[in-house]
């Protein structure tokens, strides 16, 4: 039997091999988004304990939010008393105080260096001894008026020892002199991050810790131990201080990056996973027609003596064979996807540094196990099929065409269709995304159960102009489409998962652009919006003050945003400037008193208010990492503001609680009368001199937007494309063996007076009906999708459905040419058979 | 019988000279045509007949421009056809030539009326319906022209293909074991009817077989062994014919 199946597998190599495709692009899909993210992982496991490759232990202050790891910046700083005490510590060799903040070059042409979403960093430079830093030229920084530059930035913008350079801090800009090049440890940079380097007193001036430190690094002396040398400074150091080994440092950091990198691996893996879904319908269709085809064959094998179950074994173990070189030709292929996948993160923003590649036995064994579990769970149902073929069979001629009651499987495919659309709902409406993503897979297998009764309905119309447009050869392409629903719907079905998810991706775009729109609209009331490209607020606190004191402007606040933690769990707050906040935003005061905002309390959304169970004029416990739980009193409420969130301080709140306050966004409101000219020209006199900055006024804010989401749209539309791939991989693999069976019948059409031109427009004409037939199913599905989930944001200030029908149409135009591209091959095929040989074939 | 042999000469239907086929080559050459030369005469209702490997369906389909010839020459009209490319060859199938073949005539998506039309469908052209009601008539498919070939017995698909063959007004058809795979009954009626387009219509018809009762119904036999012509009967019977296969070994 082990021979039958692989000499029916060498057989058929090109059927092996279109099969085995649909597989192999899901699992390079999987194996390499795990490679991908193992790769940078590694790289920052590497740049982590190089950070702390000199130095033994950490003395840094406690956060609020306790043991588990939080992101060092809003930790609170030491007193730089604290490095004393450290050196007096025996067992320390020597110690440093390193303090680092936001700062950002000005290039030679007046522009901000900016990274593609690494941080700009600036800190103290400190003995080498003790710091990853390896000056490379000049010297190090010694004075006020210093600094030194990493290679890459000193490269990539011309900087040489002895030039003055700008650097934008949380203060006030500051120029300074060059003194100095240095690189990370062997490598030139610190994962895309730019580096600036000043004396100790600069730094703690510029990043506004003046006397105080973020951490004291120390050198254990020869003999102690890091675990030793930690506790016993751990005695010396004043309550509020913890003392953790370097390694445990790198450690939290590797750990925040790997949780970072989790979502993003997660939502690779969620595209990996449709591919592999749409994988599955295409290895079940495909073996349900070898199946079919192969009856007389099977039945022979059984009249022998063979049993049902060598039968079903049979076939799957010829998809066990498939599954198995799919998965290790997807595995190759993995590394080549990281890459690719590397590049479209990056053209759409997203820059992560990789250093070699990491295939980890992790992937090896993931990619194995999904590409050979999908191809085997979906040859069971045609194995089955093929098991219950009767002897008999061998003696009755044909026996290709399946039949068997519809009514059955449509049934099954209102039950599921109905069980998934429930699942989704309820998962969109508090369930969970989980939920959604399992209810989604259920209608697109209901629909496909569902689909052969719209087959030959839908053929018929897609295909009506056919034959006007191509004659016989038209008609024909059409009949050839509807002749066998269930294989025409199940190829279709491949295509209306990936088509489905754009449209209601599209659907969703569309309506959010909308919604942004109105939510600018409905919420924001300055004029003028000033923002950064940097994920990380980075606008100096100095930028505000001084547009306030533009006669033009009328109000300006600088927003700040924060966590916090209540109860375990991480919340949000924002915060603004108390006097100005009401005239930037639509604050929508609508119960106790927003002054008390200056008074060090805290507003609460309406809604969150009654959630939480909270009381105007009682007390919030809200926890810091800076300085540990706070008493709030809740000064009143708020109508809901989707630029606000839920919990509303004062800066001097923020300030009073967090370190490094940057701003993430600045609004500003004209002064009633001023002419908009006038008042942008006043704007952008305060912001020349923050060249990291952008400007907008709001209906530019609003385009802006609008660019985020089509950013979005366009990265999700190339995810799913790979599924649509696969599907189109389908429609040829079905085209190739529907005309392998029809072989006696394309060598009559031939025989009598079919030319090859006509051929190869029925196969197209045939193919097109497909494709499109499964682009109008997906986009009914898909459309269906979006308007429940913007049902399920609608307290997201998503309300209103767009169906972008332009942009629905032109997919199913492409599906028509994609149609046509998938029908070459197969087309070419079917032209060029032996007429003489055809006709003769049996 | 033949009213034409007083119009002579007058060109053949289609004719092959000198026709040598070799399959494979070197030791393993086989010569399936190894120098024919013949003629079918318009409005002439040939039978060819031979022992399996005599090279009968060969013939036949290096006549009909389905298989290419080793050497030699061979006209359909006046056109000759080794001077022809795939797309005029197609053309000239479709145009000049029916066809009848042992089995799976007809396209499976089309109705018996649609299948009866194919060529002139194909070709994008207006078919004579007049003609076509005549032949339908002649068949007796009229009952049965919206059906599909899956609800046709065997016999009345091979008279649909019959019919077919005929539609276009071919200067010849070519039959391949018409009744190879009908009872009785079913072989008379398809047979009935190609002697009746030929008596009828004029229709030339060359028809493959090894049923000395098919070949019967033709006005002569070719006999071939070896790739060779051995044998030629006028007005044969059955009888007759039987006799002289036997003399083949067949």
């Amino acid at each position: 039997m082990v021979r039958a199946v692989l000499k029916g597998l060498l057989a058929h190599k090109l059927r092996l091999f279109l099969t085995a495709m649909a597989v192999v692009l899901g699992v390079s899909f999987v194996a390499g988004t795990f490679v991908l993210t193992d790769t940078i992982n590694k790289t920052f496991d590497t740049l982590f304990s190089e950070i702390s490759a000199n130095t033994d232990v950490s003395v840094r202050a406690v956060s609020g939010f306790g043991a588990d790891s939080s992101p060092e910046a809003v930790r609170d700083t030491v007193p730089a008393s604290v490095l004393d005490v450290v050196r007096r510590v025996p067992g320390v060799q020597a110690a440093v105080g390193s303090v680092g903040g936001y700062a950002q070059f000005v290039d030679k042409a007046g522009k901000a260096v900016t990274t593609a979403g690494a941080p700009t960093l600036g800190f103290n430079w400190t003995d080498p001894a003790l710091s990853p830093l390896t000056l490379r030229s000049g010297r190090e920084p010694q004075r006020a008026g210093e600094v030194v530059v990493d290679v890459v930035t000193a490269k990539e913008h011309k900087f040489a020892v002895g030039d003055k350079v700008k650097v934008l801090f949380r203060g006030p800009t500051e120029e300074f002199t060059i003194v100095g090049i240095t690189g990370f440890g062997k490598a030139d940079s610190l994962a895309g991050a730019t580096l600036a380097a000043f004396d100790v007193v600069t730094a703690q001036r510029v990043f506004g810790k003046v006397g105080r430190f973020d951490s004291v690094e120390v050198k254990a002396a020869e003999g102690t131990t890091a675990l030793d040398l930690r506790d016993r400074v751990a005695k010396a150091v004043p309550a509020g201080v913890e003392v953790v080994t370097s390694q445990q440092v790198a450690d939290e950091g590797a750990k925040s990056v790997q949780q970072a990198l989790g979502f993003f691996s997660t939502a690779l893996l969620v595209f990996a996973g449709i591919s592999l879904f749409v994988g599955g319908f295409i290895i079940l269709n495909t073996f349900s027609i070898l199946v079919a085809q192969r009856t007389r064959e099977l039945a022979l094998l059984r009249a022998l003596g063979a049993s049902r179950r060598q039968v079903l074994l049979s076939v799957v173990g010829e998809a066990f064979l498939v599954g198995l070189f799919a998965s290790l030709v997807g595995l190759g292929l993995g590394v080549l996807v990281a890459i690719g996948l590397q590049s479209l993160l990056k053209a759409f923003g997203i820059d992560l540094p990789t250093s070699g590649v990491i295939v980890a036995p992790r992937t090896i064994i993931a990619s194995m196990v999904v590409g050979l579990g999908v191809t085997v769970f979906s040859s069971i149902s045609p194995a089955r099929k093929a098991s219950k073929i009767s002897p008999m069979a061998a003696l009755r001629g044909g026996g290709v065409e399946q039949g068997g009651s519809l009514r059955r499987r449509s049934l099954a495919g209102v039950v599921v269709t109905g069980l998934g659309g429930a699942a989704m709902l309820y998962g969109l409406f508090g369930g969970g995304i989980s939920l959604v993503g399992l209810g989604a897979a259920l209608v697109f297998v209901g629909v496909a159960l569902l689909s052969p009764l719209a087959a030959v309905p839908m053929a018929r119309v897609i295909g009506a102009p056919f034959p006007r447009i191509a004659g016989m050869a038209g008609k024909l392409g059409r009949q050839n489409a509807m002749r066998n629903p269930r294989r025409t719907a199940a190829t279709a079905a491949a295509l209306t998962v990936g088509l489905g998810l754009v449209a209601c991706v599209s659907v969703l775009a569309a309506s959010i652009k909308s919604s942004a729109a109105a939510i600018v609209d409905q919420y924001l009331a300055a004029d003028y919006i000033i923002s950064t490209t940097q994920f990380v607020p980075n606008i100096s606190t100095d930028l505000a003050p001084r547009l306030a004191r533009q006669p033009e402007l009328a109000a300006v606040s600088g927003l700040q945003t924060g966590e916090w933690r209540s109860a375990g769990a991480t919340r949000m707050l924002y915060a603004g400037d108390p006097a100005t906040l009401g005239k930037v935003l639509k604050l929508d005061v609508t119960a106790g008193d927003a002054g008390g905002l200056a008074r060090g309390e805290v507003l609460v959304s309406e809604k969150e208010l009654k959630d939480k169970k909270l009381v105007v004029g009682g007390t919030l416990a809200m926890t810091f990492a800076r300085t540990g739980t706070k008493e709030l009193r809740i000064a009143g409420t708020f109508a809901k503001n989707q630029l606000l969130g839920n919990y509303v301080v004062s800066t001097a709140t923020f300030d009073a609680n967090y370190t490094d306050r940057l701003d993430f966004v600045v609004l500003a409101k004209a002064k009633a009368g001023v002419a908009p000219a006038a008042s942008r020209a006043a704007v952008e006199k305060v912001t020349a001199d923050f060249p990291n900055v952008e400007l907008r006024d709001q209906v530019e804010f609003k385009k802006q937007q609008e660019d985020q989401v089509n950013q979005i749209l366009g990265l999700i539309t190339a995810l799913l494309a790979l599924s649509i791939i696969i599907a189109l991989f389908g429609i040829v693999n079905t085209l190739a063996l529907s005309i392998f069976e029809r072989t006696r019948e394309l060598g009559l059409l031939r025989a009598v007076g079919m030319s090859r031109r006509q051929i190869r427009s029925m196969i197209r004409g045939e193919s097109v009906i497909i494709a499109v037939l499964g682009a109008v199913l997906g986009l009914a599905v898909g459309v269906l999708f979006g308007y429940a989930i913007v049902g399920a944001l609608d307290d997201q200030g998503i309300s209103k459905v767009v169906i972008p029908g332009g942009q629905l149409v032109s997919y199913v135009l492409l599906a028509g040419v994609a149609g046509v591209i998938a029908a070459v091959f197969p087309a070419r095929r079917a032209a060029r058979l032996d007429v003489l040989a055809a006709i003769s074939y049996e | 019988m033949n009213g034409h042999d007083m119009n002579a000469p007058m060109q053949p239907a289609a004719r092959g000279i000198n026709l040598v086929k070799v399959y494979g080559q070197g030791d393993a050459a086989v010569r399936a045509l190894d120098g024919i030369s013949i003629e079918f005469a318009p409005g002439q209702f040939s039978a060819i007949m031979g022992p399996s490997g005599s090279g009968k369906s060969t013939l036949m389909h290096c006549m009909a421009g389905l298989d290419t010839i080793t050497s030699g020459q061979v006209f359909v009209g006046e056109t000759e056809l080794s001077t022809l490319h795939d797309k005029e060859l197609t053309r000239l199938r479709r145009d000049k030539i029916g066809f009848i073949f042992q089995a799976y005539n007809l396209v499976p998506t089309l109705t018996a009326a649609e299948n009866i039309t194919l060529p002139m469908d194909i070709a994008g052209r207006k078919p004579d319906q007049a003609w076509v009601d005549r032949l339908i008539d002649t068949v007796g498919l009229r009952p049965r022209l919206a059906h599909r070939p899956s609800e046709l017995s065997g016999g009345q698909q091979q008279r649909v293909a019959a019919a077919r063959a005929l539609a276009s007004r071919p200067s010849i058809v070519f039959a391949d074991e018409p009744t190879g795979n009908l009872d009785s009954r079913a072989s008379a009626e398809v047979l009935g009817f190609l002697r009746t387009s030929v008596e009828e219509f004029e229709q030339t018809v060359v028809m493959v077989t090894h049923d000395p009762s098919a070949a019967s119904y033709a006005e002569r036999v070719v006999f071939l062994a070896d790739g060779r012509i051995v044998d030629e009967m006028e007005s044969p019977t059955a009888d007759k014919v039987l006799d002289r296969m036997k003399g083949l070994g067949d």
